[in-house]
């Protein structure tokens, strides 16, 4: 291929991290601003649990349990997992189909930035001292000026909404990766799980969050401009702010789900020592789940009111989604059915999920059948139930997958006796935690309210439901010191470290090089290292000779497009403030901060428009230098 | 690669392109569409009402369709994945649009 | 990829998908396309939950002048008209002719900008301000979000003309145009169904 040779700047220290496009160092980005936010919410929880350790507590006032049970939700759903999740989706995808890069390099890196300025924006309500207080839902009229008086609902809106730019950036950059970017051979029933799953769930992104972005839209249009979407006295109407919210938000937690479901079968497949049980079922069910997952939101306001007919088709259609889950988990007995298991870390995980999530699913099932959740509604078993599925099934699979893809991201294989005991912990802690919020809600605990009165059954539950939040605590820092031990070690794993690893990511040198394959793979079938391996092969053949190799130039300007829109963030949010300052005033009430901000963040829009990216090659001969096998 | 290979074979042949005429055609569809509804509209009080909102939706799908077909060339080959994606843009929008109707609006 | 043209020196048929980066380009703005039409369709959802809840402001059919959509209309077909030219122009490599459609699709842009702008000056004149109601908070809303995309079009298209100019139509720029004139005709779609939803059903009451 003639070309002529650019010569493109190449960064190093932290302008490399600014600046990188590359799809694995902006997976590590994802995983250190996800952990960041992780660690937030899980001291949030901590406060909470402390707080409700015993009958009238006095650790914290009202006011300021609202605003941690309200951050705790937010933080760890949109600013926590999600990132997390994209951390594995950015490292393991390009791998796992075989292709050099991800398709939207430069975009990928704007979606990182603006999650992250987002979630800054975010968390920064915590020092400026207005606090989100409404809920993570944030339903009207509790969350409208006339009932949330200061900025902390702004700092929901404002910063949801920017971080919510960047997910679906990169629901779109993974769907036009898998469709665009696979390997000769690698067809859509060859990809593996974890790609599959997530190539749905990045479909639901791209389908759930614009709704949501128009609710927080309404929402910020009411507070700060003075609509009437919301507001009663001028016809508005407070029940459309949940159904639009629900409309994205039970979409969101198969978002959250279906990525679990994939690192689990991967996990599970690779240390039973077989292949996936019923793949093509578990591809069938991964989209079923998909599509009902946009046809059962109503089920969370069956309180609300919808009416008999309503009440019983939500009800039957959530119920109907149990069949696919039941599939996938029948699917994962049946893997591990006759195989020769290792009890990896990874895999303890796995199977620690499996029990777990089925508990979540069957208190699900229990919670749509509408009579029984008048019952059950806004107690504590809703608590248990949403945690069993997100604590016991998403952050365990989020467990297993980076065990299972430590020594891929980093060159290190995780300690497993440190490894496995942090399993344990994490496990009994959360049992514990929240096996006992069940009966608390049966016996009639409320959730979301700061105290309880003594001698009404709730002590020792609480109790013991605190011992283990401390637990599942005790667990995570033992992960952490786990990552800091390993990242003293030497980086010498090998290409397949597991030795069982059946997918193209283990065909490559760990941790990869930047242009990942030095020629691309030909997939020959389903496993398609496996495959060769079962064939005594011991590389994959290449589809193509060995020649140069075209990467993206680093840029600097998705890391100012996020600031940009973090400084506009903030100056609509101060725009009718009086700081006692005739500058401050006249910056931030004539929109100067707002329209700076935003300039910013166009100019940078239009300079990626003008300026093409020619890129540069690294050329065959450095390749073979790096005597690097493909 | 492959690809660029395929590309190429095709720009070998002599490319047949499209002339304007269907372009016009459906530019012509569409203000008859249009001029239909508005003419709807016009007989308003002397018609049902919801026959009236059932004629404007039909014309206005109508016109959707001819225009994402021609001119966003959805009907040509190799549009699968749009029209997938579109489509299923197009149910969640309805399924929200359906919400608001039905206990909004009615409700 | 910044050959001016094919590998053996012919403009390939579709031009805009002749690299990788631009099939990348093309489907995912697609995708990004049907993330749009869940956006316009939970803003026409709030506008049909809302249409009726006129409070003390003026209702839909006294305010809307129907001769002025009328116009707002055909500008906007006629624009998508345009754009479709300036595409075959660019599949045919007929550089002048496109960049002459692009121009008539931006001026036939801004002048349905200058209608919408004149429109709603006139209905704040008659009492219907953003904050006036759930019903004029909703129309303000859906109807400002189409003419924020109408604006972003052309200032687009302007920069791309520009570009065109510059650096001439090749598979680097190629695309781009393509993309431009997919947007402009999914703009275009949105309006048939505000027309139809918020101006002709606003009239019918």
């Amino acid at each position: 291929m003639a070309h002529t040779t650019h010569t493109v700047k190449r960064y190093s220290g932290l302008m490399d991290w600014l600046t990188t496009v590359d799809h694995k160092k902006i997976g590590v980005l994802y995983l250190i601003a996800g952990a960041f936010f992780f660690g937030i919410g899980g001291i949030e929880a901590i406060l909470i649990r402390i707080q409700l350790i015993k009958p009238q507590n006095t650790f914290l006032d009202a006011q300021t349990f609202n605003e941690l049970i309200t951050m705790h939700g937010t933080t760890m759903i949109f600013l926590g997992v999600m990132p997390i999740i994209f951390a594995l989706m950015n490292a393991i995808i390009p791998l796992q189909i075989g292709a050099r890069d991800v398709a939207f390099p430069f975009l990928n890196a704007l979606g990182f930035w603006t999650f992250f300025f987002g979630g800054l924006l975010l968390n920064l309500s915590w020092l400026i001292g207005s606090v989100p207080d409404a809920g993570w839902t944030s339903y009207v009229p509790l969350a409208s000026t006339t009932y949330s008086t200061h900025h902390g609902v702004d700092f929901y809106v404002l910063g949801l909404q920017i971080a919510g730019i960047g997910t679906l950036l990169g629901g779109i950059n993974f769907l036009a990766t898998i469709i665009n970017m696979r390997a000769p051979g690698m067809s859509f029933m060859r990809m593996p799980m974890f790609t599959w799953a997530s190539f749905i769930t990045s479909a639901l992104i791209l389908f759930a969050f614009p709704a949501v972005t128009v609710g927080l839209v309404l929402l910020m249009f009411d507070r700060l401009f003075g609509g009437n979407f919301f507001e009663v006295a001028n016809g508005g109407n407070p029940i459309l702010w949940q159904h639009i919210f629900w409309i994205f938000g039970h979409p969101e937690v198969y978002i959250l789900i279906l990525p679990a479901f994939g690192i689990i079968s991967d996990v599970v497949s690779t240390f039973s020592r077989k292949r996936l049980f019923g793949y093509s079922s578990m591809v069938f069910a991964t989209i079923l789940i998909g599509f009902l997952g946009f046809m059962v939101w109503a089920h969370h306001m069956f309180a609300t009111g919808l009416g008999p007919v309503a009440n019983a088709l939500f009800s039957i259609a959530t119920m109907l989604i149990a069949v696919p889950t039941g599939i996938k988990i029948f699917n994962w007995l049946f893997t591990m059915w006759g195989g020769s298991i290792k009890f990896t870390a990874a895999n303890l995980y796995a199977v620690g999920f499996i029990p777990t999530f089925v508990m979540g699913g069957v208190t699900g099932v229990m919670l749509a059948s509408a009579p029984a959740d008048f019952q059950f509604h806004d107690t504590y078993f809703v608590v248990a139930h949403f945690h069993y599925v997100i604590v016991g099934g998403l952050v365990l699979g989020l467990f297993a997958g980076l065990h299972y893809w430590w020594p891929k991201m980093f060159g290190r294989v995780l300690k497993e006796g440190l490894g496995k005991a942090t399993f344990w912990m994490f496990f009994i802690g959360f049992q514990l935690t929240f096996f006992v919020q069940h009966f608390l809600g049966l016996t009639g605990m409320p959730r979301r309210v700061f105290t309880y009165l003594p001698n009404q059954r709730f002590d020792l539950m609480n109790l013991i439901s605190t011992i283990g939040a401390i637990m599942m605590g005790i667990g995570v820092l033992m992960f952490l010191w786990n990552v800091l031990v390993t990242s003293l070690k030497p980086a010498n794993a090998s290409n397949d470290p597991w030795e069982d690893g059946r997918t193209l990511e283990w065909t490559i040198p760990s941790p990869p090089p930047e242009y990942n394959f030095k020629q691309t793979p030909l997939v020959r079938g389903y496993d398609a290292w496996w495959k060769e391996k079962m064939e005594g092969n011991t590389e994959m053949q290449p589809a193509e000779p060995v020649g140069s190799i075209h990467m993206p130039s680093p840029s600097i300007l998705p890391f100012f497009m996020g600031i940009g829109l973090f400084i506009a963030g903030f100056g609509f949010m101060f725009a009718k403030d009086d700081f006692n300052n005739a500058l401050l005033n006249g910056l931030f009430n004539n929109y100067v901060v707002a329209g700076v901000g935003l300039l910013i963040t166009l100019t940078c829009m239009f300079l990626r428009s003008v300026i093409d990216d020619p890129g540069y090659h690294i050329e065959k001969e450095e390749l073979e230098d790096k005597g690097v096998k493909a | 690669m492959a690809a660029q290979q395929a590309a190429s074979d095709q720009s070998k042949r002599r490319h047949k392109h499209e002339g304007p005429q269907k372009h016009i055609v459906a530019f012509i569809f569409s203000i008859v569409l249009t001029l239909i509804a508005f003419a709807a509209v016009g007989s308003a009080g002397e018609v049902n009402t919801t026959f009236i909102y059932i004629i404007l939706m039909v014309m206005a799908i109508l016109q959707v369709v001819i225009q994402m077909a021609y001119w966003m060339h959805m009907k040509d080959k190799g549009h699968m994945l749009p029209i997938v994606f579109m489509f299923g843009g197009a149910i969640v929008a309805l399924t929200c649009i359906v919400m608001a109707v039905y206990w909004v609006w009615w409700g | 990829m910044s050959a001016p043209v094919h590998a053996d020196g012919q403009w390939p048929h579709e031009p805009e998908k002749a690299t990788l980066e631009g099939r990348n380009k093309v489907l995912g703005f697609w995708l990004f396309l049907g993330g749009e039409a869940v956006l316009f369709g939970t803003l026409f959802a709030t506008f049909l939950a809302l249409r009726n809840s006129i409070g003390d402001g003026p209702a839909a059919s006294e305010l809307f002048k129907l001769p002025m959509i009328a116009a707002a209309t055909i500008i906007l077909l006629a624009s998508s008209l345009t754009s479709v030219f300036a595409v075959q122009a660019l599949h045919q490599n007929r550089v002048k002719s496109m960049i002459q459609w692009l121009i008539a699709t931006v001026v036939l842009g801004f002048a349905f900008l200058g209608l919408e702008i004149y429109e709603f000056v006139e209905y704040v004149h008659e009492g219907h301000t953003f904050t006036t109601s759930a019903f004029s908070t909703a129309f303000y809303t859906l109807v400002g979000f189409h003419g924020a995309h109408v604006l972003f079009g052309v200032v687009w298209i302007t920069i791309l003309i520009v570009q065109v100019q510059k650096k001439g139509l090749n598979l680097v720029t190629a695309p781009k145009v393509y993309v431009s004139a997919i947007y402009w005709h999914f703009i275009d779609v949105v309006w048939v169904f505000i027309f139809t939803v918020v101006y002709l059903m606003g009239k019918v009451g």
